[in-house]
């Protein structure tokens, strides 16, 4: 027992003579600057502290010995080092080296637009393109809204910096997606298939896009599916135009959505005059499911899937003698599948890989003579990406997309079907280096290499990004590269010798993102080449003889912060383009560019009246066409009138779980005329008539009640409108 | 020999009393000093010293609990959006490594589902769909893993106000929530955690106020 006192005393006593030392010194950034409040300890233990505001930090330690000392900080990268504690005072400089941080730090921004619901950097989130008036929840509705775009009201799709609607194209978790828009009739606007709820992000691209994105000429609209689903769900809308029901399951480890959709446009048709003459107003029967499931610790499987047909009938009339009238029936059957497979295979190596179909097929008939046309196209992909340092990201992958394609025709003189058709399998890779110098610097190196098995060619794109931040808050970017596409499917099936219509892209753009508020100018140079053209003007002798420019300046501001529960966007494009191609005499305007395109978009929620209004109004420059009755040396110098449209939504919330919603496009009914279609024939006179292109109604109304029912009371459908 | 063990046993037994000791000890002053802190230096003095406990530890939840809550308390008190969400990254880290040392603990799920609420504050409009529906879900679990956990409760109450405001409605239930939270913390025995956390009442009489 003696002993054990003894012992118990030497113990504390050891305790108490135990040697303390005295660590102090000075925290620093790699340029000097201190770092006040990082966190100084010696490892393992409890002994430290924090530097203070210059920086300075000293403190005690009880521990003897070789020991650690870690110096933390938000921001920078810890920094270790080893010290030998005896007691003797220890004075020590620390600097700490700036962590690369994709949140703040230097973006590529040059021609990209993202969205999404996470990332503060997002110019345009799932929301607002549900709730921008005058886009009645179409995607490329509200992105119609921003700069690099062009209006074409008769058409509904992307034109992007004097490209034409099928330059850009769209892609669902980075799977290709054929024929993206639902059929419509000669003349009128067509919507996105794919509804903006069912996507966490969007980034659309204006040009420049990454070498992972082929076969686009003029733009990328890259859609990232949601992630598994948090609660369960029934969501029914009931339209002005037809209901909907959704209902999303949850378990642990996977979700499943399931939706179906019916729109019938005849009632609305019936009360509001239009101009088109329906036989048979479009009628659709939509469905699409999306399941995710998650596997092993981080590995993410989703499927999609989309199935929509759609019909209708319509007369069209002779623009010589509007007495004669040509029936028009369509039938479409549109199918798309998409299954993606993402996965870590270590720290630092992980890997995606998809597979998805589109199936397109359209019935037409032209006074009963029947046409068809069928496109379907597999799209496999796997890409590796690996995190080489943390200043270092490479990305290399293979893909293989499979397009058939085939048109037939009745032949009235032979009696015969004759057909068209093509099979055009193309095989890449691409490979892309990113590399962070700083938070101020970086700079994206890729090429993309595409052999087309069709048209025999091979090719090798360079894309290059470039990014400063000198400063907080702007930053310039630079891209350019060279992009590629096969001929449009109708050029294709009379020449599948042609060869891929091509373009530069080079762009320049300066940013300045604020929490709520962003500001940028971008300005590029757009340079075509390889265009279809048809020689000697004949429609059946094709080649690739023509090309092109475009250049440009765009502005774009948006602020929500400045007034309370006000968010606005205006948004300026000027367009400089000619091209000589398909029947062009000589480099002209195309009647789809606009040099002017101006954009207000405008939402305020009322609080007090739980009430989201919003308007958008848009100007474009006119366009122009070319009169017959002129001579080929004034080909496309006509005009048509600017286009002007003012469009309102209300959005109402009475209850927590429903929605009240009500739209109206070109609110004034202002004549829009896109442009004028001529007789493909002269009258008696050598005269050839025409007639304008017009909206098919001045306004179109919509209205909608959507009710939400879940357990969780506080969930609306909002975010699906 | 027999005498030997016993000392050795004896000698172990109460240098591990020490360390229990000093991790009370310190904590104690830790927790005092985020609870109290005025400024956000003070505030991140308190989380620093937590964070080196955290780290000496290895297995004790505590530390990251209150350092967590220390960055949720800065956020609160800054402007700025971005920054806001830096410290409730900071706050989501500390809960997400609590978590894996006490994977059933209802306070800390509680605090995650805090976070989510401040981040609602952010941006409301557009943020307001899904981080309202993700804050209730994880106050719902934090229920689901102790129903009388009073923090869980006061905050689902805010929640539940918050909304009835919006949509200009009675905040009858958000009331009952409250007030039910009010008389668990009302009749909290003293925990045999010393170290467990302790606050919430305050901001809860003021949602019971509300109510009048």
């Amino acid at each position: 027992m003696r002993l054990l006192s003894l012992f118990l005393v030497l113990t504390f006593l050891g305790t108490a003579v135990q040697a303390q030392t005295r660590i102090s010194g000075l925290v620093q950034d790699e340029k000097g600057e201190p770092i006040p409040g990082a966190n100084v300890m010696i490892k393992d233990s409890y002994d430290g502290t924090s530097s203070g505001v210059n920086g300075k930090f000293s403190f005690l330690s009880d521990e003897l010995g070789s020991q650690i000392l870690l110096v933390t900080f938000v921001g920078y990268k810890p920094a270790t080092q080893t010290l030998e504690l005896s007691g003797v005072e220890i004075t020590i400089q620390v600097a700490l080296k700036e962590e690369i941080n994709q949140l703040d730090g230097v973006v590529i921004s040059a021609g990209a637009f993202t969205a999404g619901e996470e990332n503060r950097r997002t110019i345009l989130k799932p929301i607002d393109i549900a709730t921008t008036a005058g886009a009645t929840a179409d995607i490329a509705g509200a992105l119609n809204t921003l700069p690099g775009t062009q209006k074409v009201g008769e058409s509904g799709r992307l034109f992007v910096r004097g490209g034409d609607g099928s330059e850009t194209r769209t892609f669902i978790d980075g799977m290709v997606v054929l024929d993206a828009y639902s059929p419509s009739a000669p003349n009128t606007p067509s919507r996105g298939r794919f509804l903006p709820f069912m996507f966490k992000g969007t980034s659309f691209s204006t040009g420049g896009y990454s070498a992972e994105y082929g076969q686009a000429l003029s733009s990328a609209l890259v859609l990232n599916s949601k992630d598994i689903a948090e609660m369960n769900q029934t969501d029914i809308g009931i339209l002005s135009v037809g209901a909907d029901v959704a209902h999303t399951q949850v378990w642990n480890r996977a979700s499943v959505t399931g939706k179906v959709q019916y729109t019938n446009i005849q009632p609305y048709f019936e009360l509001v005059d239009q101009e088109v003459d329906w036989k048979a107003p479009p009628v659709s029967l939509e469905s699409s499911a999306a399941y995710r499931q998650k596997i092993g610790k981080d590995g993410l499987f989703k499927f999609f899937g989309n199935f929509n047909n759609t019909s209708f009938s319509m007369y069209n009339y002779s623009i010589l003698d509007p007495s004669i009238k040509i029936q028009y029936d369509l039938d479409n059957t549109y199918g798309y599948g998409n299954a993606t497979f993402q996965q870590s295979l270590s720290s630092t190596w992980s890997m995606r890989t998809g597979l998805s179909y589109s199936f397109n097929r359209n019935d037409v008939a032209f006074d009963e003579l029947p046409l068809g046309e069928t496109e379907s196209g597999i799209h496999a992909k796997a890409v590796l990406e690996n995190s080489v340092t943390d200043q270092l990201e490479l990305r290399f992958g293979g893909e293989i997309i499979h397009r058939d394609y085939s048109a037939t025709r009745y032949n009235e003189s032979t009696n015969a079907t004759e057909s068209l058709s093509f099979s055009e399998p193309l095989a890449v890779a691409f490979a892309e280096a990113e590399f962070y110098a700083s938070n101020h610097f970086v700079a994206k190196l890729g090429g993309r290499f595409e052999n087309n098995h069709l048209n025999k060619q091979a090719s090798v794109d360079p894309r290059i990004s470039l990014a400063y931040k000198p400063g907080k808050v702007g930053q310039f970017s630079l891209a350019y590269g060279t992009f590629r596409q096969s001929s449009q499917n109708q050029y294709t099936r009379i020449n599948n010798q042609l060869q891929e219509e091509k373009a530069d892209h080079l762009i320049l753009n300066y940013q300045i993102l604020k929490d709520r508020k962003t500001f940028r100018i971008e300005t590029y140079y757009k340079k075509y080449d390889q265009l279809v053209k048809y020689k000697d003007g004949n429609p059946f002798q094709l080649t690739n003889d023509g090309f092109g420019d475009a250049k440009g300046i765009e502005l774009f501001w948006r602020d929500n912060e400045t007034i309370r529960n006000v968010d606005y966007w205006v948004s300026y494009s000027y367009l400089d383009t000619k091209r000589n191609y398909l029947n062009f005499p000589y480099s002209a305007v195309p009647s789809f560019a606009s040099a002017h395109n101006f954009s207000f978009v405008y939402k305020h929620f009322l609080t007090a009246m739980k009430t989201q209004l919003g308007f958008t109004y848009s100007y474009s420059s006119g366009r122009t066409y070319f009169n017959p009755n002129k001579s080929m040396d004034e080909f496309n110098t006509d005009k048509t009138a600017s286009y002007q449209d003012l469009s309102v939504n209300i959005a109402y919330l009475p209850k927590n779980n429903l929605i009240l919603y009500l739209s109206c496009t070109n609110l004034l009914g202002r004549d829009n005329i896109f442009g004028y279609q001529y007789s493909a024939v002269p009258d008696t006179q050598g005269y050839y008539p025409s007639q304008p292109i017009r909206h098919a109604a001045p306004r179109f109304i919509f209205l909608g009640v959507f009710i939400t029912l879940s357990k969780n009371k506080s969930v609306n459908q909002l975010p699906n409108l | 020999m027999k005498t030997t063990i016993l000392f050795l046993l004896l000698v172990t037994s109460i240098s591990t009393r020490a360390n229990d000791e000093k991790y009370f000890d310190q904590m104690g002053k830790q927790i005092q000093a985020v609870y109290t802190a005025k400024s956000i230096e003070e505030y991140q003095q308190a989380i620093n010293a937590l964070d080196r406990i955290g780290n000496a530890e290895k297995t004790k939840w505590e530390p990251y609990y209150y350092s967590a809550f220390g960055n949720i308390m800065i956020a609160t008190n800054l402007a700025e959006g971005s920054k806001k969400d830096s410290y409730l990254d900071l706050a989501l880290t500390s809960i997400t490594k609590g978590k894996e040392l006490a994977p059933s603990e209802s306070e800390l799920v509680a605090l995650e589902g805090f976070v989510h609420m401040i981040r609602l504050t952010v941006d409301p409009a557009t943020r307001g769909q899904q981080y309202s529906g993700l804050a209730m879900q994880t106050f719902g679990k934090a229920l689901g893993m102790n129903p009388n956990n009073p923090r869980a409760m006061s905050l689902m109450a805010q929640m539940q106000l918050g909304t009835a405001r919006f949509f200009n409605q009675l905040p009858t239930e958000a009331c009952e929530t409250a007030r039910k939270a009010a008389t668990i913390f009302e009749s909290a025995t003293e925990s045999e955690n010393s170290l467990a956390p302790r606050w919430g009442k305050e901001m809860n009489l003021e949602v019971v106020k509300s109510c009048k």
